[in-house]
């Protein structure tokens, strides 16, 4: 699972520029759109348990607002670049678009490893974040959620330092979380539903019955667990799983012919989501190499770990048998393996579209807070996955319409949209 | 879905457009349709298929826009909400549906019926289809809720949050305790059970606050009570102003045959046709929100009196009017009066060809079913002509049910001799059913020594323990008691439900000096009755010699309670029914005179 020498950035730009010719848009907007409006880079000193200060460095990039306030996640991450954030912003902004809620792009995050700091160093993290911040957040401005490596617990801090510097009660401020804390039920279950919510509509699309399907999944977090579990509850078939083992800082492959068993898994994995390899093994899975994944004779890839996974190389692996890829995970497929995908008629749903369900219901989580009144789970669940059907509809609709491949035709129909609300303001 | 659930046959799923979509009859989910929505296709099929001599240009019949929840989505919601445990448990009804209503519907439902609520604004009917009524060919009318909403609010979340109460209040009727019941003696396990959800468009026009069809109809190929010059083969035809739901709890509806629409029931007098006639109707509450309480089946229905019906304009076909100068009645409602729902613009002057309709409809579902049948249907009337509405639209009958009439065709005949003869327990010349029952041991009455019209409810308390003992034995009584059992009015005889005496195979009702009543002629339990061959004696009147009450008090005493009393007979005794004549004996055993 290797991101070096991979700049997100450039590739969201590349992809942004390809379909700002397809739309024709003018050089004014182009450029407009090609940079965030807004970046923040900022110092978040903290003094750490044993009495050292620790400067550590945090970012906020706010891509575009004009459909909404901006809204995206929080990274704690060693690795973490300025361009990833503003790439995954850019991104932020598309995803909003293509599934219609009145929301714009952002993102942030903090160089950090919260594996190797205590809880009260991450509640400083989250505290000194907002205190940087907290002119240009807010529920009308800019609302952040959980990322990678933060979570629940994160967010409340955050909340509370907000809600303390501005003298108020503010929910809307930020979203994941926890439920009874101004969290909306059905959001952990939101992104990996959502992703099959559109390989559902996807598969009805082509005629072919979820029944008679398997597929092979990379990752087993948080977005994965509940993919597979709703594919299998309406009757497909996981035969190949994925999983970062933390201990050996390795990935490898869970395989069974017979199926995965969701229960048993999860039973035997650990808080990173790494599974147990002797136990997986004493259950009958075979466990192979972190990359076999891509490689099982399955009918549907689903992504759901990493960017940067189906590159030219491990694009070649990809099983004949293999007719739908839909991406979970944030940019797992490059410009390159993504034209090989193109070329070999695999159907791909794309990342901004499939995995659009986590901001959907962080959309959710916000109308509720603003409100202060809570939905019961099925009828959060009843609403994503409707809106989620409406945006594949539109796009898949599109692309049969200009014969685009679905990735193009879920940026034209983003990117229109942002493009339309910049012009509707006169920004452009 | 999956052709298990239909039978073989491919069904279009909810494709998300309810009214739009090029279907009326979609499915959500996976599993099976259960037995309502099972005996809908095949009605709808039949309908398509249906004769030039059934097709109408001033009526339309269709079965109305529906989509089912299959199974499927049940047994995801118990085990999903882990209610296994509770629905077996026998908890009281409201702890039951209050469960339920805490509980999620399946994630790979909630879209479909989120996308339909944001489309559809007009009332629904939630109706229940189980597995068992399928596959038993049992009735299971009334067992199991149906619940209408008026799906008129103006945000989609508030229709959703509706619906979804709705659905799981069906869900949770499944584990009432009457359903329990009824399924145990039928010889099942409530466990066994699945059920099925369907949501359908409520046939009918908006009146203001109400939404009611203008006639409800139940008729059934096969007449039990003919008058007159009718045949039993003729079968007859309830007719009510409102929802059906007057005709199903046995409420005052119209009764015809279909052979001979114009013949008027027999009544005393116009004081007594008045009397008799339908003067409240059931409607789905357009209105302001009623009390909040999703765990009533009535919540969204309201009922209305004929003043109301008047405003509406829905009596123009209905009814007729009461002209006390000349002591008569007067066709239709031109002229000022007292209203009789007596359906006489609609069955006389037959502007629209309704009862040729009924007529083919049952004719043609019994010839499908090779069964007597009985159907339900809804009917509308286009708006009177007025500047600028559209002009020759034809009436609506919508076809909600169907189902086979089981009807016993042994022939038994009961001489005087027999009917007179000392071995007779009951007799009586008001029967309902046909065929022999042997076997049964056990007798429950109600003391006439004690019976009071006042202890009618603390005497269905009785009753129902008994039964229950019965049930968990898995015995089978002659139950006798005193006016209408099943009575919604306790002073007019025992209010019941049909679980709480659900071990009877013989039900008798009998007369005192402070319960003389007209009997209900098996009204309340009709379905019931027929779908599970139980016999109805009516012993009318102060018919002393209907009941040998000696040797009733003669024999061993198994249970007693203050009001009631279980007996034993030492020999089986023997129920002989002649449905053609209406006559039934119960004999003290299977020889001797008879």
């Amino acid at each position: 699972m290797s991101t070096k020498g991979f700049n997100s950035f450039e590739i969201a730009q590349a992809q942004f520029d390809k379909v700002a010719a397809l739309l024709d848009l003018d050089a004014g907007t182009r450029e407009f759109l090609r940079w965030p409006m807004r970046e923040y880079a900022f110092s978040i000193p903290v003094r750490m348990d044993d009495g050292r200060v620790k400067v550590f460095r945090g970012f906020r990039v706010q891509h575009n607002d004009a459909r909404g306030p901006s809204k995206g996640g929080i990274r704690f991450h060693p690795q973490e670049t300025v361009d990833t954030v503003r790439a995954l912003s850019m991104w932020m902004t598309w995803k909003c678009a293509v599934v219609d809620i009145p929301l714009g792009g952002g993102k942030g995050g903090v160089i950090c490893d919260p594996h190797n700091l205590s809880a009260r160093e991450q509640e400083k993290i989250c505290r000194g974040w907002v205190r940087q911040l907290v002119r240009n957040v807010g529920p009308v401005q800019d609302v952040p959620a959980p990322d990678v490596m933060t979570n629940a617990q994160h967010m409340l801090w955050m909340l509370d330092e907000f809600e303390a510097l501005q003298g108020g009660r503010y929910p809307g401020f930020i979203t994941g979380k926890p439920v009874g804390m101004g969290g909306s039920l059905g959001r952990t279950e939101a992104t990996g539903y959502g992703v099959v919510f559109t390989l559902r509509e996807a598969l009805r699309e082509h005629g072919v019955a979820v029944e008679s399907t398997r597929a092979s999944v990379q990752g087993f977090g948080n977005v994965s667990q509940y993919a597979i579990r709703l594919y299998q509850q309406l009757g497909g078939k996981v035969i190949c799983v994925s999983s970062w083992d933390q201990k050996d800082q390795a990935s490898y492959s869970f395989k069974r012919n017979s199926g995965v068993d969701m229960d048993e898994l999860a039973g035997i994995t650990d808080a990173f989501g790494g599974i147990d390899k002797e136990k997986a093994k004493k259950l009958g899975y075979e466990v192979l190499p972190g990359d076999a994944w891509i490689e099982q004779p399955v009918e549907i890839l689903l992504p759901c770990a990493l960017e940067n996974q189906i590159t030219p190389e491990t694009v070649k692996k990809v099983h004949a048998a293999v007719k739908f890829v839909a991406e979970g995970a944030n940019g797992p497929t490059t410009t390159e393996a993504d034209v090989v995908l193109k070329d070999r008629g695999i159907y791909l749903i794309p990342d901004f579209l499939a995995n659009a369900g986590g901001v959907t219901c962080s959309y959710f989580e916000q109308v509720q807070c603003n409100m202060n009144y809570y939905w019961e789970k099925d009828e959060v669940l009843g609403k994503l996955d409707s809106k989620m059907t409406s945006a594949f509809l539109a796009v898949s609709e599109l692309a049969r319409e200009r014969k685009l491949y679905m990735r193009d035709a879920a940026y034209v129909i983003a990117i229109n949209r942002v493009a339309q609300a910049c012009k509707d303001r006169g920004w452009v | 879905m999956s052709s298990d659930a239909t039978g073989g046959r491919e069904l279009p799923r909810f494709d998300r457009r309810f009214f739009e979509g090029r279907e009326t009859f979609t499915t959500i989910g996976a599993g099976a349709l259960g037995g309502k929505a099972s005996g809908l296709l095949a009605a709808r099929e039949a309908l398509a298929d249906r004769p030039a001599s059934l097709r109408f240009e001033d009526l339309e019949i269709s079965v109305p826009t529906l989509t089912v929840i299959t199974t499927g989505a049940f047994d995801l919601f118990l085990e999903r909400n882990r209610l296994h445990e509770l629905a077996a448990s026998g908890a009281d009804d409201r702890q039951i549906a209050a469960a339920l209503q805490r509980a999620d519907l399946p994630t790979e439902v909630v879209g479909d019926l989120w996308a339909l609520v944001r489309q559809v604004h007009v009332p629904l009917a939630v109706r229940s289809s189980s597995l068992l009524e399928d596959a038993l060919a049992h009735p299971f009318a009334g067992v199991y809720a149906t619940k209408m909403i008026p799906n008129n609010q103006h945000d989609p979340e508030t229709r959703f949050r509706k619906l979804v109460e709705a659905v799981k209040f069906v869900y949770a009727s499944t584990f009432f305790r009457a359903a329990r019941t009824y399924v145990r003696a039928a010889g099942r396990d409530p466990v066994e059970e699945k059920m099925a959800v369907i949501v359908q468009e409520v046939v009918g026009h908006r009146h203001g606050p109400r939404f009611y069809p203008e006639v409800a109809g139940v008729a059934r190929s096969w007449n039990f009570y003919p008058t007159g010059h009718a045949q039993p083969a003729d079968g007859v035809l309830d007719l009510a102003l409102g929802l059906g739901r007057t005709i199903v709890d046995g409420g005052r509806a119209w009764t015809c045959s279909p052979a001979h629409p114009r013949s008027v029931p027999p009544f005393n007098s116009v004081g007594h046709l008045i009397e008799q006639s339908q003067s409240e109707f059931w409607a789905v509450n357009m209105g302001p929100p009623p009390a909040y309480d999703p765990t009533a089946e009535t919540e969204y229905l309201v009922q209305a009196g004929l003043a109301d019906a008047e405003t509406d304009g829905t009596l123009v076909h209905v009814a007729s009017t009461y002209d006390p100068d000349a002591d008569r009645v007067v066709l239709g409602v031109g002229s000022p009066g007292p209203r009789i729902v007596d359906f006489a613009p609609m069955l006389r002057l037959a502007q629209w060809p309704v009862i040729e309709a009924v007529r083919g409809l049952l004719a043609l579902f019994a010839e499908r079913l090779g069964a007597p049948v009985e159907i339900e249907f809804a009917l509308t009337f286009p708006a009177p002509p007025s500047p600028g509405a559209p002009e020759g639209l034809p009436a609506r009958l919508g076809f909600l049910q169907v189902r086979p009439m089981l009807v016993s065709s042994q022939t038994v005949e009961i001489g005087e001799d027999e009917l007179a003869g000392a071995r007779a327990v009951v007799r009586s010349e008001h029967v309902m059913g046909n065929g022999i029952i042997e076997g049964l041991r056990d007798i429950v009455y109600v003391k006439p020594e004690v019976f009071e019209a006042r202890h009618t409810p603390a005497i269905a308390a009785e009753v129902d323990r008994l039964n229950q003992a019965l049930v968990e034995e898995g015995r089978s009584c002659v139950l006798v008691g005193f006016g209408r059992w099943g009575s919604a009015d306790p002073w007019l005889g025992i209010p019941v439900e049909w679980a709480q005496i659900a071990s009877a195979r013989v039900i008798v009702e009998a007369s005192l000096p402070g319960m003389n009543v007209d009997m209900s002629q098996g009204a309340h339990f009709f379905h019931n009755l027929l779908g599970f061959r139980v016999a109805y004696f009516s012993v009318p009147g102060l018919d002393t010699a209907g009941i040998d009450w000696e040797w009733l008090r003669g024999l061993p005493v198994r249970r007693e309670t203050g009001f009631v009393r279980h007996v034993e007979t030492p020999v089986p005794l023997l129920v002989r029914v002649d449905g053609r004549r209406g006559r039934g004996v119960v004999l003290r055993d299977a020889g001797g005179d008879a």
